[in-house]
């Protein structure tokens, strides 16, 4: 059907036509950009197929779990390449995020084989991994056999790498000794803020420096009679409360969350640090929050960005892309800000959160489910996804430099790549990883909402929490 | 040996063998078909009596009734009995209260009193956790149109579920909106039913209103009222779908109710074992209640029938 | 002595008309916001007025949704089908199974007869989580994970006690001596069960199964645990507008208004049996 608009992306790929000149010819033909981008990325990937064989597991049909998210989006509008480039079939089950990881846990702790591959975040891995339901995606990574030479895991971002990766032990450091691979990076986000031009004009303020200024200026907002609240954050009793702003501002004081010694966790989170930054939160979520904020998700803090009734978040950077957008009634109007939370620290360290895919052990069919991963992970994919879709933050260092990805992003998204730029070297997780991660952080949650509410004054809530947090790691024999 | 005989009547003849039969035959296949659906009770039962979290799997051990025994101590568990309890008898009770008035208002059988009954029942066609959802938009502090209305008459900060003074308020609340239809449909159901004679007599006599509501329309009623109650309890002391889509439990734990402490437990905390236990403990509360309301039913219907 | 009665009519009519309001108001809300889009949903303060738009609707129904993230696909009249087939299959072999069942309790009187009777019932104490997840291995050991047989038997849990219990009651509330002379005239056991007692207890079987249907409907655990995005009813579906390009409430709202539909035009039309059948076993004059 499109034979010309073929002809003409082969020439391009051969390297005889330029991407401009491409994309014009694909106008003439009356294609957009989209459809030519598809068959680009169609052509590439013919390209890539030449050293590998990616024939290997013609026929088969690999079953995924997804999670509704614009990552899925962009898996499923390149999915055709993947079935040309591969003869395989591909069934998906894609899930709202509110119920998703319930999900897939009631398949995996059933050994259910319904799944050869999902999303993940890297914290679930934590109990997937020990509870022996992922494959050690090293073995494949790292044997020519499995994975084409173009994949170039080199390229994806070493503190990516290494925060889906571990060992298994309590309290052993991400992508340490003995570390098993049990997801690939598929894009990331990182947490910084995200704020309101408009009604930062209006009120005459400029993003904050640090934490005791972003309290400042958030009350300031919240005074500036314009019916907004000053700042938005995630509240409700879960442990994505504690994952984004958060524990981004609690590292960068210098706040842990365990002290490991000798193999055992200590809870830390009471440290004189922890205590002076949480105090600082609290108060700014009492005075310029959202009054609704213990049960604010991150749908509902993204939902008043767009809608102008907050003035600023700070939470994952493509959230505030995201509502940067489509029907919002602030498209347009936002802007981004990396962040630094302590006076005297020099340079942020945001927290990150990692959609990534993993392999279920159970699976019968963990070949061409490898070969689905290696493919949705890999460059040609990333390329497609951050060009074409929203497939932001990438994980590959060569997206991050392709010149149509950061020219995009830099005239739809203003400040969004310097905002990357300051907050990606110090990104990375930040919490010690332990099988208890849920559990405990989602008390972690519990004890800030009651801090919020007054019910507690923080230097005595974050006393009880550390004490009741030592009590489950005694009961489950890790502290 | 089984005898099977028509109620009230005494038999006169021995019944063939397969009519002797014939009321297990009736009733035997739903047994078996429910009794299938809970096989896995008895796994669960096991998994309660063990250490058993997926994540430490080296760990998992029988420890019978150790999950039982640390919740003897456990403030969590005693928590989640006391929001359980406190919820279901705030649900329960208004409910039942508010059905039985609206029951009564719309007694009689007019045209318009129909239509207000089966308009009443719209709420309980709103599956739970969309309802949910749309309270929360409701209530939300900026869009909400609750929060609009109360702001109208001062109550600008009402903080709904996000506040620990308010969030078992505005829960009960929307159970209160979604299940008093349940209790209402019932009791107007009871109150139509009711012979007219004990009520025409009254009147005759020239008995007070409140006395033939406390001597004969409440004591005639109580069939259905048990019915509706037993029915309300059961659903409520097992409340999930609301309190899970508008707090997860929170603010901090001030709504934890049982079966959302054994969710995030199962589905979240992998912690399978004390999830099961939680589980039990609530199966043991409602079986037990349950049971007493049953043979008051009994009972009651058994005295209905001897004083006709 | 007349304006004593009109006073008390007065309270009568605005106690009704509070009634109304405080059940109707939410729903009369969630109908309005139907016709708006999200940006006029989300304004501050809310607002009654508004120019309507057939948006969500025709969202719901082409299948697709723009959003700020490119376009949403929508598969929400799936999950309206798959919600009527569990729910109506459910209730369907429901009253095949429970109707003879509750027939047997009311009319025989016969050893572990009331025991019988209670188990049934106690399968609704169960809580649905205890049974929900060692349920997910076995169905996948007998293949009936993610099928909407295996849905349709787990949903027996909701709707067999609920049935067998009212129309139990309705059975006992009809006087056995119509089937007795029925009987008498040598007709066969099947047949005065077929020909008399079920038309006789008709209203009561029909509120017992508009009532189960409803709870059903409305199931929410169940559905999400066993079934993959295929066979999900719309209490779960309805989640995929929560999405990352901010909460859709328009097309929730439709959609409520759509999953509503369904239920209500069949309480309408059980609407004459509802309140008769619901009589349980009280003794009338």
């Amino acid at each position: 059907m499109h034979e010309k608009a073929k002809d003409a992306v082969a020439s391009f790929v051969a390297g005889r036509t330029s991407r401009r000149e491409l994309f014009g010819y694909g106008a003439k033909l009356g294609l957009g950009a989209a459809t030519m981008g598809f068959l680009l990325n169609e052509a590439q990937t013919t390209a890539q197929a030449a050293d590998f064989d990616w024939q290997y597991y013609k026929g088969k049909t690999v079953n995924l779990l997804l999670n509704k998210h614009p990552y899925a989006d962009a898996i499923i509008a390149d999915l055709e390449n993947f079935k040309k480039l591969t003869g395989m079939d591909v069934k998906y089950d894609v899930f709202p995020e509110d119920v998703y990881f319930d999900k897939i846990t009631a398949a995996l702790s059933s050994g259910s084989t319904q799944y050869d591959a999902f999303m993940t975040g890297a914290y679930q891995t934590w109990q997937y991994g020990p509870a022996g339901w992922l494959e050690d995606l090293n073995e494949y990574i790292k044997d020519p056999k499995w994975t084409n030479p173009a994949y170039a895991w080199d390229d994806v971002l070493p503190n990516l790498k290494a925060s889906t990766s571990w060992s298994g032990v309590p309290g052993a450091a991400l992508g340490g000794e003995g570390a098993k691979q049990w997801a690939v990076p598929l894009a990331f986000e990182l947490n910084s803020i995200t704020y309101n031009k408009r009604i930062f004009d209006k009120a005459k303020v400029e993003p904050a420096k640090n934490l005791p200024e972003l309290v400042e200026i958030a009350a300031k907002i919240q005074g500036s009679g314009q019916n907004v609240y000053g700042i938005g954050t995630r509240g409700s009793r879960s442990w994505a409360t504690i994952h984004p702003g958060y524990l981004s501002a609690f590292a960068n004081y210098g706040g842990k969350d365990f002290e490991v010694a000798d193999g055992k966790l200590k809870a830390a989170m009471n440290s004189a640090a922890g205590k002076e930054m949480t105090a600082l939160w609290v108060d700014m979520i009492k005075s310029s929050g959202p009054r609704n904020w213990s049960t604010y998700t991150w749908y509902q803090v993204g939902t008043d960005l767009g809608a102008g009734a907050s003035g600023m978040i700070y939470d994952a950077d493509v959230l505030g892309y995201f509502m940067n957008g489509g029907d919002n009634k602030e498209a347009g109007n936002l802007a981004f800000s990396a962040f630094a939370p302590n006076p005297k620290g020099s340079s942020p360290t945001p927290n990150v959160w990692i959609w990534s895919l993993a392999l279920n052990s159970y699976s019968s069919q963990k070949g061409p489910a490898w070969w689905f991963v290696q493919w949705a992970t890999g460059t040609e994919h990333g390329l497609f996804g951050a060009q074409k879709m929203d497939l932001v933050n990438p994980v590959r260092n060569k997206i991050w430099q392709d010149e149509t990805f950061r020219a995009r992003i830099a005239k739809s998204y203003p400040g969004y790549l310097e905002q990357y730029a300051a907050s990606s070297p110090g990104s990375k997780i930040y919490f010690t990883p332990q099988p208890l991660f849920f559990n405990l952080t989602t008390e972690w949650a519990a004890s800030l909402q009651r801090m919020v509410a007054g019910e507690l004054p923080v230097s005595e809530g974050l006393d009880e929490l550390a004490a009741n947090v030592d009590n489950q790691l005694k009961q489950a024999g890790l502290g | 040996m089984a005898t099977a005989t028509l109620k009230g009547r005494p038999t006169l003849t021995r019944r063939p063998a397969r009519h002797r039969l014939l009321p297990y035959l009736l009733s035997l296949p739903a047994l078996l078909v429910c009794i299938g659906i809970l096989v896995p009770f008895a796994t669960a039962v096991a998994y309660s009596l063990q250490r058993y979290n997926s994540s430490l799997p080296y760990l998992r051990k029988w420890i019978w009734w150790g999950n039982y025994q640390t919740f003897l101590t456990d403030s969590a568990f005693w928590n989640t009995v006391y929001v359980s309890l406190s919820y279901t008898i705030w649900t329960v009770g208004i409910e039942l209260l508010l059905g039985l008035a609206i029951a009564l208002l719309l007694q009689r059988t007019t045209r318009f009193n129909n239509a207000a009954a089966i308009a009443c029942l719209l709420p309980l066609m709103i599956a739970p956790a969309l309802a949910a959802l749309m309270w929360k938009l409701m209530t939300n502090p900026d869009f909400g149109i609750l929060s609009y209305l109360v702001g109208l008459i001062g109550l600008s900060d009402f903080r709904w579920a996000s506040s620990p003074s308010t969030a078992m308020f505005t829960v009960v609340l929307i159970d209160v909106w979604v299940y008093t239809p349940f209790i209402m449909i019932l009791l107007l159901a009871g109150l139509r039913a009711l012979p007219r004679q004990p009520f025409e007599a009254a009147e005759l006599d020239g008995v007070p209103a409140s006395f033939v509501f406390f001597r004969i329309t409440l004591p005639m009623l109580m069939p259905y009222i048990l019915t509706a109650v037993l029915f309300r309890l059961l659903d409520a002391i097992q409340q999930f779908d609301i309190v899970y889509a508008m707090t997860q439990g929170g603010p901090g734990d001030r709504l934890m109710v049982f079966q959302v402490q054994a969710y995030l437990e199962r589905f979240q905390y992998l912690n399978v074992g004390r999830s099961a236990a939680f589980l039990m403990v609530l199966w043991l509360i409602t079986f037990i209640l349950s049971n007493l309301f049953i043979k008051n039913w009994l009972r009651l219907r058994e005295r209905a029938r001897g004083a006709v | 002595m007349a304006s004593k009665i009109s006073g008390g009519a007065v309270l009568r009519a605005a106690a009704r008309i509070i009634v109304l309001l405080f059940f109707l108001f939410p729903i009369f809300w969630v109908f309005l916001m139907s016709f708006q889009t999200n940006q006029q949903i989300l304004r501050i303060p809310p607002s009654i007025f508004f120019t309507p738009t057939l948006e969500n609707y025709t969202a719901l129904f082409s299948g697709r949704l723009q959003t700020a993230s490119g376009s949403l696909d929508i598969a929400f009249i799936k999950n309206l089908l798959n919600s009527i087939i569990l729910s109506s299959c459910s209730v369907l072999i429901a009253l095949i199974l429970g109707v003879p069942a509750a027939y047997a309790f009311a009319r025989f009187k016969f050893r572990l007869g009331e025991n019988i009777a209670f188990t049934l019932l106690s399968f609704r104490f169960a809580p649905p989580l205890l049974v929900l997840v060692p349920l997910v291995a076995y169905f996948q050991m007998i293949g009936l994970s993610d099928t909407y047989i295996g849905l349709i038997w787990v949903y027996q849990l909701i709707c067999l006690p609920l049935i067998l219990w009212i129309v139990r009651g309705y059975f006992e509330d009809i006087s056995p001596d119509i089937e007795h002379a029925y009987r008498v005239d040598g007709h066969s056991w099947a047949k005065t069960f077929f020909k008399i007692a079920i038309p006789l207890a008709r209203p009561g079987i029909a509120a017992a199964a508009l009532l189960s249907f409803i709870f059903a409907w409305n199931n929410f655990v169940f559905a999400l645990i066993l079934a993959s995005a295929d066979k999900q009813p719309v209490t779960v579906g309805a989640l995929a507008f929560v999405t990352s390009a901010g909460i859709q409430y328009g097309i929730i709202a439709a959609a409520i208004v759509l999953s509503v539909t369904p239920t209500l035009l069949l309480a309408l039309y059980a609407q004459r049996y509802l309140v008769e059948g619901l009589s349980l076993g009280a003794v009338k004059g």
